[in-house]
């Protein structure tokens, strides 16, 4: 190997920091030019040189990251996302409620706008257990993230195309939220949905700003990735809250299937218990059943969305940024199982630590917006100075 | 809009393209000239102000060539990256007689002193 063939190599490793679609254009460019200004019998990229590839390398990947957010696909999938998030929302807390409601009852008007789902009366007992700061504060934390009312407030606002109003609002929803279980002493690393739906304004916060779309409103949506996934959203709602749980466990009026049914049971039960059933709260002898009933409709959608989905750029974007608060909750709710479990401060830091990052970038990227100097959008010269 | 002042390499990889189209090296080593040997661009840096000042629709590409099996690609100023150097240079223009006369105002005044 010549001398002039290690140095290319080691440019070309250094090029491979690019990202692909830069490299394919520029990289025998860069790299002639590398060449031509290398030094006589140089071996190898200098130090210097090295630093200089990499640390250009980040800014063009942060760059077209960012940038990207004005091409066609993520342009549109970003608009998409800053309606459909909070109206998936919406549609959850819903499900939760006629879900719940209709095996425990719906309770006062009160606990329907706080959210307590399957806890009717918790409002009003809240009140007369403790009339003072514990019950309040429990109460306008179920209200901000279990209850309705901000994902309709939100789904108002991004359908009407009021992004920035929509941003503020959805910041503050999580950060209230944020500011009053920490003040409080609450534990946030034991409320893992709680914490999605945390992120998920977080993130509705940053979509909304990152997306110049989102001005169009309810004009953004497309209704077949829409309509799919809210069609998930029901299911998962209703299966991860137990709706078709009663069905199963109506007592069977005829011995035969009675005896069938109890067989079939006990033969679930018998399968090693773990993770699963840890992971979705399911009790001893339970995680068999939603397995077999409720776990398989859940699973038959998501497998349709995911094959219809990806069929198309813009949806394949729609659902990996959808899936971001899930796949936080998740971590955190892994976290939480930790034996022995952490200390409440740290679980809390964890908690935090991803919608604080959330609502920076959101920040970042407000403050930071400058519309680009375009063939509309002239530089002017410079107003004569005075002496 | 108003926009803010050119940072120095951008002005100077603009003015390397005023004149004419040039090649990734020949920038390199015209903006090491015009400066008077001060501003060094290393390849990483000049291909990171190409993209962004091409993403703002300053400069386009002009050209391609093969010179000895390596790929050369000429830039150009566009006419709004035109404008905009036109404008910095004004500017500087009328910052520098400012300059220029309120020191020799000064000069004046010192002169007078006892």
């Amino acid at each position: 190997m010549t001398t002039a063939d290690g140095l290319e190599g080691g440019y070309r490793r250094l090029l491979r920091w690019y990202p692909p679609s830069y490299r394919c254009r520029h990289e025998e460019e860069i790299l002639g030019v590398l060449m031509a200004a290398a030094q006589p019998g140089q071996r190898r990229p200098s130090a210097r040189e090295s630093l200089d590839l990499l640390s250009s390398a980040l800014k063009i990947r942060i760059r077209m990251t960012l940038r990207g957010a004005d091409s066609q696909p993520w342009a549109a999938a970003l608009a998409l996302v800053a309606v459909l998030l909070p109206l998936l929302m919406l549609l959850l807390k819903l499900t939760e409620f006629l879900d719940r409601g209709a095996q425990y009852g719906f309770g006062s008007p009160a606990d329907i706008v706080i959210g307590a789902y399957g806890e009717p009366g918790a409002y009003a007992r809240s009140f007369q257990l403790n009339p003072h700061s514990v019950a309040l504060t429990g109460n306008v934390t179920d209200l901000l993230t279990a209850g309705p009312l901000p994902a309709l407030i939100l789904a108002a606002l991004a359908c009407l195309g009021w992004r920035r109003t929509a941003a503020v609002c959805a910041a503050f929803v999580a950060l209230a939220y944020l500011g009053i279980s920490l003040t409080s002493g609450y534990t946030l690393l034991a409320g893992p949905r709680g914490d999605v739906t945390l992120y998920a304004y977080g993130l509705e916060a940053l979509v909304l700003l990152a997306a110049s779309d989102a001005a169009r409103g309810w004009r953004a949506l497309r209704w077949r990735p829409s309509a799919l996934l809210a069609a998930a959203t029901v299911a998962a709602g209703v299966g991860m809250n137990g709706g078709f749980w009663p069905l199963f466990h109506a007592a069977p009026t005829d011995p035969a299937s009675a005896l069938r049914r109890a067989q079939n049971l006990d033969r679930l039960a018998s399968l090693p218990h773990g993770f699963i059933d840890r992971l979705f709260g399911i009790g001893a002898g339970g995680w068999g059943g939603w397995l077999l009933y409720q776990g398989t409709l859940v699973a038959v959608i998501a497998v349709a969305l995911a094959t219809m989905l990806v069929s198309s750029p813009v949806s394949r974007r729609a659902l990996s940024l959808l899936a971001v608060p899930f796949a936080l909750g998740a971590v955190i709710y892994l976290c939480s199982l930790i034996s022995p479990p952490l200390p409440g401060p740290v679980g809390n830091t964890l908690t935090a630590v991803p919608l604080l990052l959330i609502l920076l970038a959101a920040m970042a990227l407000s403050l930071g917006y400058r519309p680009h100097a375009g063939p509309d959008n002239p530089a002017r010269p410079a107003a004569p100075g005075s002496t | 809009m108003s926009r803010r002042p050119l940072q120095e390499p951008t002005f100077l990889l603009l003015t390397a393209l005023a004149e004419g189209p040039q090649h990734g090296y020949g920038i390199m080593t015209d903006v090491e000239r015009i400066s008077g040997g001060r501003v060094k661009l290393r390849a990483g840096t000049l291909y990171a102000a190409l993209d962004r000042v091409a993403a703002e629709g300053l400069v386009e590409a002009d050209r391609e060539e093969v010179v000895d099996g390596r790929l050369r690609r000429y830039y150009r100023l566009t006419p709004l990256g035109g404008d905009l150097l036109a404008a910095e240079v004004e500017r500087l223009r009328q910052n520098a007689a400012v300059a220029a006369k309120r020191l020799k105002l000064r000069h004046r005044a010192i002169g007078d002193l006892p």
